[in-house]
């Protein structure tokens, strides 16, 4: 599913998700710490890694709310424009 | 002041003893128990999360003193933190302003249940101040009422409107590029609750004799200064109808000299903010760091 990248971008703004807890796609990221500054800092990692940029309908904190959701977001994005991620993570 | 439930900080309160001192008092003059409350009826921002925030965030700063480096020279509490620097810095003793608190927002609950009840105030993010100020002349083009209830950085704001406006506004928000975050309902700080204020001074604010502060408190809609009680009342009044003015805050913090600032509680924003972190060292004092360091 998602990449190592996206999987330490995210664990980075999750300070109440020990390291050694599986990020589940299902996981309320608000539970583990997400606030909405951390979303704030998240977009804009995000969208300097990718080199992509969020507008419209993606830019809701539901699209924040679950891993499988965020990157479902970001994986459209990227589809979009043609860049492939290398999976290196299937679950 | 996050919307932060019992889980976030009700554990800390009944474990730490400075919190645990200052949820008997608050137990005496409210007349309930605080955490049962909070705990089966603490929404966002009800009175009794309302008061489990203020508790936190003084038993915090108590707990944190020892440790303090240097001379604490000025206190500033935005937004529903003015009511925890007033507390802080001994305008009421802590039982007076718990009690204020609590007949604050019960004043608030009543006007909101029949006056502006449509209006709400909205977060957004990434939205640089000339980009919101394109969206909201396109409001008033549409005559659609608006009003800006709180900057808190160059592209960061909080927006009061009426309900049926959200909807296309958070359409052009994003549109340009901005984040919303939540929309805040009941509404707060706009011009346009001077009734509110009004009652509260009427109802509330005649029953609390407000003593001056042991600390200079920054005032968080232009960075005045109060020194005296009468001045953190005035504060405290015009927070309804004035907008919150972080960048002021900061400015005026600065002016004092002030390098380092310590924001006690969970805090999910004034602190966090580039504007601060460029000009500020800025040490959390939360539930977190204090059970971390063996505080309970």
């Amino acid at each position: 599913m998602w990449n190592e990248q996206f999987e330490a971008l995210l664990r980075a703004q999750l300070p109440f998700l020990p390291d050694d807890e599986e990020l589940r796609p299902e996981l309320d990221l608000r539970e583990f710490g997400l606030d909405s500054l951390g979303v704030v800092d998240l977009l804009m990692t995000l969208e300097a890694e990718y080199c992509v940029r969020l507008t419209d309908d993606i830019l809701s904190m539901e699209t924040f709310a679950t891993p499988g959701t965020l990157w479902a977001a970001l994986a459209g994005l990227q589809a979009e424009i043609g860049t492939a991620v290398t999976p290196d993570r299937n679950d | 002041m996050g919307p932060w439930g019992y889980n976030d900080l009700g554990k800390f309160i009944a474990a730490n003893p400075y919190a645990r001192r200052l949820r008997r008092t608050a137990d005496d003059v409210l007349g309930y128990s605080l955490m049962d409350k909070y705990r089966t009826t603490g929404t966002d921002y009800s009175e009794y999360a309302q008061i489990a925030f203020l508790i936190s965030c003084l038993a915090l700063m108590e707990h944190a003193e020892a440790d303090l480096d240097g001379e604490l020279v000025a206190c500033a509490g935005p937004s529903f933190g003015v009511k925890a620097a007033v507390a802080y810095t001994g305008v009421l003793p802590a039982g007076e302003a718990i009690m204020l608190a609590a007949r604050l927002a019960r004043c608030e609950e009543e006007y909101f249940a029949t006056e502006h009840a449509d209006v709400l105030t909205q977060s957004i993010a990434r939205t640089p101040g000339p980009v919101l100020a394109e969206i909201l002349a396109q409001m008033a083009q549409r005559n659609e009422w608006y009003d800006i209830s709180c900057r808190i950085d160059e592209d960061f704001y909080m927006v009061s409107m009426r309900e049926p406006s959200l909807e296309r506004f958070l359409r052009e928000v994003r549109g340009a590029g901005g984040l919303p975050l939540y929309a805040m309902r009941p509404p707060m700080h706009s011009s346009v609750f001077g009734a509110l204020r009004r009652k509260a001074e009427d109802e509330v604010f005649a029953d609390f004799c407000f003593g001056d502060p042991k600390l200079p408190v920054i005032c968080d809609h232009d960075g005045s200064v109060a020194t005296t009680g009468a001045g953190v009342r005035a504060m405290l009044l015009d927070s309804f109808v004035r907008p919150v003015n972080w960048p002021a805050v900061v400015a005026a913090m600065k002016d004092q000299g002030i390098t380092k600032i310590y924001i006690p509680g969970l805090d999910s924003l004034f602190g966090r903010v580039p504007n601060t972190k460029r000009n500020f060292t800025v040490v959390p004092i939360n539930p977190h760091t204090r059970q971390k360091e063996g505080g309970l």
